[in-house]
């Protein structure tokens, strides 16, 4: 194979343009049923799985493969290599940039600043504070300064480095809890968002129970660490637009924001999704996406940029720090009376979605459980800290990790055991949040608290092994010093966007006559980020049309929002969309039967893989009812308008929620301050399952990030400034680190108005599994442990 | 095959020296012209030969992503110059499977849903391959110290195990691997 | 990718390395996990780097009453090889404690003996660092430094060796071989390192252009074979230290007559603790010597603000090392 034809099929694939042969495995979202594995005769189709099966990813072949398409694996002729310039500085006023150096060096084809973004100079997600690129002041350590294009990644690297920037160096904020107070780093002041919510009367003496518990918590800035860095390969369009290949959360925002920086219209920018290397959040804000395009707009070139890991830390938002103080008060019974909250977020120099994250972790600041009064006050403050956004679990996993930890304490100071004194306050279908909002749907807290702490506990396991123990591979624990411990948390969180957003997904859906009979094509926005949306669509327009031949059409612009791959809502959104629009197409065959076959459409069903009439009398398979026809229909799902909160915190914000518990298991070497999670086991509120090996990845991979934030994962910042951001210096868990994970129970309850009745099941693993870590360890070592990540000298000194 | 021999030094103030080389990957010869002799095997694989499967999550050996098989060892690609590897042996994801089908552990990773936004896979697959084809029957612990450097932040790594699981199963004829 | 551009080629032998490698900006890369690393981050700036991996220094052998280890040797290799294991059980133990299998099967005992420190100071463009360019000034003492320097630092660097396999070789009163312009020397691997001061850009003693060829321990007949290595981090597996703990000691009629305490990720070099050892010898093997000859050890350790907790996880560890070799557990 020549390098000129291995770089041609290279081009083929990324350029990723419908739905030709081939580009079909190496697009990865583009190919068609789970048939690979098991290859079919053309004459002898297999049947496809439905939901509810272990349908395998349809991306699954060319990602072991190696020939699935991801962002960086992107490459079309002539296409430049980009590079972004970085403030070293936290805080600082920009004098002077020179770019002339750089613009000058042999194969630099452009250097952009701040004066080359035609249109909006800011832009963000929820409220536009960001410059493009500063240009007066750098507000935190990584911020953007400018943009090089060369002919080789070195020389645009080099190009950077010929950057002349003067800065008159400030004093960076970095304490959010100053900042409230300090003078504004930014015009539109340091508050992101500042809330109270009050639930029953907060102020008056009866609130008062007769124990209460008060604790200062804390939680450091965690990284979503997805393994594929962030790319876009930018190609000019003749007309003056530009498409934009991106691995992204959301190609509908990224375009709005996009366009509204070039100053192009949204149309005149075409979006489509490359692969994703995972996202958890992190891939929700812009991070490259209009510096590619001003590049490739600069240059009239293909402009590819990528980040290197540690521009992936500079270049995207990270989950809130947060500090929290917690009292809680209660009844000689263990009824909480009082629940009382001050929760300050470190957002970081930029807005990014902190309002929001604030809301969550005020919502569920209480945990699933009744109380009778509740005060919680919290702020979202800007700083000159790294910027932070959505991160899996949004909010939710800073308070649990307080609210748990209040209760293991409040059972202490009661007498009560944590586990009854959870289940006396359990949160059930019928009760009321602290904001008011009723809770009409699945509300299992009692039944999933009960299923955990049940199922038996694992074996103490084979001591002789040295590696098992804490320390690992470094052969340290001694086996006379391990102390075994266990915790439980239960923690919950808002299934979709809140608060009076619009939210919805757009899906379109087409039947064609294909080579060996009818093919549909499925046509949805939604981010396909490693989660298994991609399997889940093919089932639902199996189970709903009863047909095996699906095919997805690449995630792009040329078909409606399907919002973010966000707050666990696209099996409920975009699998939503997808149903509705297989229904509609549904409708439309049955019309054609009727005008064919004179058959009543209302008395029509698709059973399995055919048309049945109620009364019996009417068959055909519908392969046959559709051949030779072409269907189509273009569906958009919204789910029920939520309203913002008010000023004291009230009102039907959230759509639904979703609940999981979680025991772990820990040994701990007191005397030098190991720990080795042995085991998690969970039990979680799912609606129905729609593909239980995909959950079961999902599960396991959500409690991995949650065991992470609890014994190491930490972006270390000092003074403003990142300390690690690398792989060699944040911490991941590692296949050594990584407990068994136990699923007690899956509760399967559908959810009222959800698609199948499936609630979403990404972030809730995440959520309560670092608060149980948390409260294992202290549970071994009998005292408090009231910050995350666990480090040695906070168990043993 | 020869060294590496620098043939065009651009008269810039960096020395910048670029080489044209071998490399010998999958058992078939691949010519690198003009290529910068600071490039790593990873780049010019992805960048220069359209070989793509090893990929850059960290660029510094941190991650195992960019796995691949040098004259029969298990190495980042990242922090090998690829000028150093003429001479060499190369073996990628890309030459895996022998008849362009899939591995038995390929279709492990499958079957037992080990793979979500797979980026760490490849990589994965290169060092399951390479710990079974040395240690056929690991156990808990040595497996997975095994493959420790190889970071995964989708799975939690227990459908990996499973997959593992499943190729040993196999590979040892036992019945309950059939399925 | 990255970094300043460089010449690479391969040395024709011993002679041919040595006589290039003392050219300014020469480097000699083996193995190459470290040294790349540095070169992407943009903090070693080679203009030539010289290869030494296939010089067929990876030998390892016993030669007379030493166990020889070559300088590339692979230390996946090295962890494994039947002298290794059979002699000194220790070094395969620090090995295994260190980086990943992928890297291991790279990485070479010349280079891991070479490598640079992590503090993120030094590995970080755009940050002070006086090991990367003296008189910029340090990072680390004002900044993070949690994995800051107890002892040997100064005033100008506070960085740490990360190296495992370097304090079990200490231990084991390793030396190596080193070719130069002037010929084969040995030095003790103790005296390989040198200390800050007011150089803390120069790690080693090395002259310029000289080689490390091989290293070479005593057999164990000599010094013992009671010693086990205790590795403190934050993650099971594929993590530098935080602080380690080699220790070796030999026992006759009932009675230490021999003790080597050395610890890593504290010192700018693997640290031999000889108040520690010089109260173990001729005591018996109890905890309670341990504990004090593990408190003297220690003693007087200057911390900084935030790695004041090593000095206490510290003594632990050499309590635990040495209660471990003496229990045989």
């Amino acid at each position: 194979m020549s390098t000129t034809e291995t770089i041609a099929t290279g081009t083929d694939t990324t350029t990723g343009t419908e739905t030709t042969t081939g580009t079909e495995t190496t697009t990865g979202t583009e190919t068609t049923t789970g048939t690979e594995t098991t290859p079919a005769d053309s004459s002898e189709r297999t049947r496809g799985p439905r939901i509810g099966e272990n349908a395998p990813r349809p991306d699954g072949v060319p990602k072991v493969n190696g020939e699935f398409a991801f962002g960086n694996d992107m490459w079309i002729e002539g296409m430049l290599f980009g590079r972004t310039l970085r403030s070293p500085h936290p805080y600082a006023r920009i004098i002077s940039i020179d770019i002339s150096k750089a613009l000058a060096m042999h194969g630099v084809h452009a250097v952009i600043t701040a004066d080359d973004v035609p249109g909006q100079k800011l832009y963000g997600l929820e409220h536009k504070d960001q410059p493009v690129f500063a240009s007066e002041v750098v507000r935190f350590h990584g911020e953007p300064i400018a943009a090089v294009a060369a002919d080789h990644p070195e020389t645009a690297r080099r190009a950077c480095r010929a950057i002349e920037v003067e800065y008159d160096v400030h004093a960076p904020i970095v304490d959010a809890e100053l900042s409230i107070t300090a003078p504004p780093i930014h015009p539109d002041g340091n508050i992101f968002r500042h809330m109270f919510i009050r639930h029953g009367h907060p102020d008056s003496p009866e609130s008062e129970g007769v124990v209460a518990v008060e604790g200062d918590y804390e939680i450091g800035m965690q990284d979503q660490a997805f393994l594929g860095p962030e790319c876009a390969l930018g190609i000019p369009l003749e007309d003056g637009g530009i498409e934009l290949y991106v691995s992204t959360q959301w190609i509908h925002a990224d375009r709005e924001q996009t366009a509204a920086c070039l100053g192009l219209d949204p149309e005149q920018v075409r979006m489509t999704m490359a692969g994703v290397g995972g996202a958890f959040g992190g891939r929700e804000d812009i991070s490259l996406q209009i510096h590619t395009a001003l590049l490739t707009l600069h240059t009239g070139r293909p402009v590819k940029l990528q980040y290197s890991r540690e521009e992936s830390f500079f270049g995207h938002v990270h989950r809130h720090p947060a500090k929290m103080w917690y009292r809680h008060s209660a009844r000689a019974d263990g009824t909480l009376a009082k629940i009382e909250a001050r929760l300050v977020f470190d957002g970081g120099a930029y807005a990014s979605t902190s309002s929001a994250v604030l809301s969550n972790a005020s919502c569920f600041a209480h945990g699933p459980y009744n109380v009778e009064h509740a005060l919680i006050e919290g702020y979202s403050v800007r700083t000159n800290n790294p910027s932070c956004g959505a991160m899996r679990g949004f909010g939710a996993v800073q308070t649990c990790f307080a609210h748990e930890a209040q209760m293991d304490k409040l059972a202490a100071a009661l007498g009560i055991d944590s586990i009854d004194l959870r289940l006396k306050n359990a949160l059930k279908t019928g009760d009321r949040n602290i904001t008011g909002q009723l809770l009409s749907g699945v509300v299992p807290v009692a039944e999933l608290i009960e299923r955990c702490v049940a199922h038996p506990l694992p074996a103490m396991g084979e001591v002789g092994e040295m590696m098992g123990r804490p320390g690992g591979a470094g052969r340290t624990a001694d086996a006379h010093h391990i102390k075994r411990g266990f915790g439980f948390a239960i923690g919950w969180k808002n299934l979709m966007f809140s608060e009076g957003f619009d939210d919805y997904s757009t899906a379109r859906v087409r039947i064609d006559e294909g080579q060996n009979g009818p093919v549909v094509t499925v046509h949805c926005a939604c981010a396909e980020v490693g989660q298994g949306f991609v399997t889940l669509a093919q089932q639902i327009a199996r189970t709903v049309l009863g047909l095996d031949e699906i095919l997805l059409h690449p995630a792009d612009t040329q078909v409606g929002s399907a919002g973010s791959t966000s707050a666990s809502r696209q099996t409920w959104m975009s699998g939503g969309a997808v149903q509705q629009a297989c229904e509609a197409v549904r409708t439309q065959i049955f019309a054609s039967l009727a005008a064919t076959h004179g058959v009543d459409p209302e008395t029509l069903a698709i059973q399995d893989d055919h048309i049945v009439s109620v009364d019996g009398t009417f068959s055909i398979p519908v392969e046959d009812a559709v051949a030779n026809k072409t269907f189509e229909a273009t569906e958009v799902n919204r789910h029920v308008q939520t309203v913002r909160l008010d000023a004291d915190g009230q009102g039907d914000a959230h759509v639904s929620f979703a609940f999981a518990a979680h025991r772990a298991v820990v040994d701990v070497d007191e005397e030098l301050g190991l720990v080795r999670v042995i085991d998690i086991t969970t039990t979680q509120d799912v609606g129905k399952l729609l593909n239980p090996r995909q959950a079961l990845g999902q599960i396991e991979g959500g409690i991995a990030q949650g065991v992470g934030l609890a014994v190491m994962e930490e972006i270390i910042v000092t003074n403003g400034k990142v300390r690690n951001a690398s792989f060699t210096d944040y911490l991941i868990p590692t296949t050594l680190d990584m407990p068994t994970v136990t699923i007690a129970a899956l509760i399967e309850e559908p959810e009222p108005g959800a698609p199948f009745g499936a609630k979403g099941i990404g972030e809730p693993p995440t959520i309560a599994s670092t608060a149980a870590v948390a409260a294992a360890i202290r549970n071994a070592i009998g005292r408090d442990i009231t910050r995350v990540p666990v480090r040695p000298q906070d168990i043993c000194l | 095959m020869t060294a590496p021999q620098a043939h065009s030094n651009e008269p810039t103030n960096d020395h910048d020296v670029t080489v044209g080389y071998s490399l010998s990957i999958n058992g078939g010869t691949h010519p690198v012209q003009d290529a910068w002799i600071g490039e790593s095997l990873l780049y010019v694989l992805r960048e220069r030969l359209g070989l793509p499967g090893a990929k850059n999550a960290c660029e510094q050996g941190e991650c195992g992503s960019c796995s691949v098989v040098l004259d029969g060892t298990l190495v980042c690609s990242c922090l090998v110059l690829a000028a150093d590897a003429v001479g060499s042996e190369i073996a990628t994801i890309e030459g895996l499977s022998a008849d362009g089908g899939l591995t038995d552990v390929q279709q492990a990773f499958l079957d037992a849903g080990a793979v979500q936004c797979g980026f760490c896979t490849t990589g994965l697959v290169m060092s399951v391959h390479d710990m079974l084809d040395t240690t056929p029957a690991p156990t808990d612990l040595e497996r997975r110290e095994a493959i420790s450097g190889n970071l995964c932040r989708c799975t939690g790594y227990g459908r990996i195990f499973e997959a593992i699981d499943l190729v040993v199963t196999r590979r040892s004829g036992s019945p309950a691997g059939a399925s | 990718m990255s970094g300043v551009a460089f010449a690479y080629s391969r040395a024709a032998d011993v002679a041919d390395a040595v006589a290039r490698g003392g050219a300014p900006g020469a480097a000699f890369v083996a193995g190459g996990t470290d040294l790349l690393q540095l070169w992407k981050a943009g903090r070693a700036t080679p203009t030539e780097l010289i290869d030494v991996y296939g010089l067929g220094l990876d030998g390892i052998g016993v030669d007379g009453d030493e166990l020889s280890i070559g300088a590339t040797a692979r230390l996946s290799d090295v962890a494994r090889h039947p002298f290794v294991v059979d002699q000194h059980p220790l070094i395969a133990e620090a090995v295994l404690a260190s980086a990943s299998g992928q890297i291991r099967n790279m990485a070479t005992v010349g280079g891991n003996l070479l490598q640079r420190t992590r503090c993120p100071y030094f590995r970080t463009a755009g940050m002070a660092c006086n090991k990367h360019r003296p008189g910029s000034g340090c990072g680390a003492l004002d900044g993070e430094d949690r994995h800051a320097a107890l002892f040997g630092a100064g005033s100008s660097c506070v960085a740490t060796h990360p190296s495992d396999l370097a304090v079990a070789l200490v231990a084991l009163d390793a030396t190596v071989e080193v070719s130069g312009a002037r010929g084969v020397r040995r030095v003790g691997l103790s005296e390989l390192y040198r200390l800050p001061g007011e150089r803390p850009d120069v790690d080693t003693t090395l002259a310029a252009g000289e080689l490390i060829t091989r290293v070479l321990v005593p057999r164990a007949a000599s010094i013992g074979r009671l010693a086990t290595y205790v590795k403190v981090r934050d993650r099971a597996s594929f993590e530098f230290a935080l602080l380690s703990v080699a220790a070796v000691i030999r026992i006759d009629a009932g009675t230490i007559v021999h003790a080597r305490l050395v610890c890593g990720g504290v010192a700018p070099a693997p640290w031999r603790l000889p108040a520690g050892e010089a109260l173990l010898i001729g005591q018996k093997p109890e905890r309670g010597v341990f504990t004090v000859a593990a408190a003297a050890a220690v003693e007087g350790a200057p911390p900084l603000p935030g790695n004041s907790f090593k000095v206490e996880l510290l003594r632990r560890a050499l309590v635990r090392t040495l209660t471990t070799i003496a229990t045989g557990s």
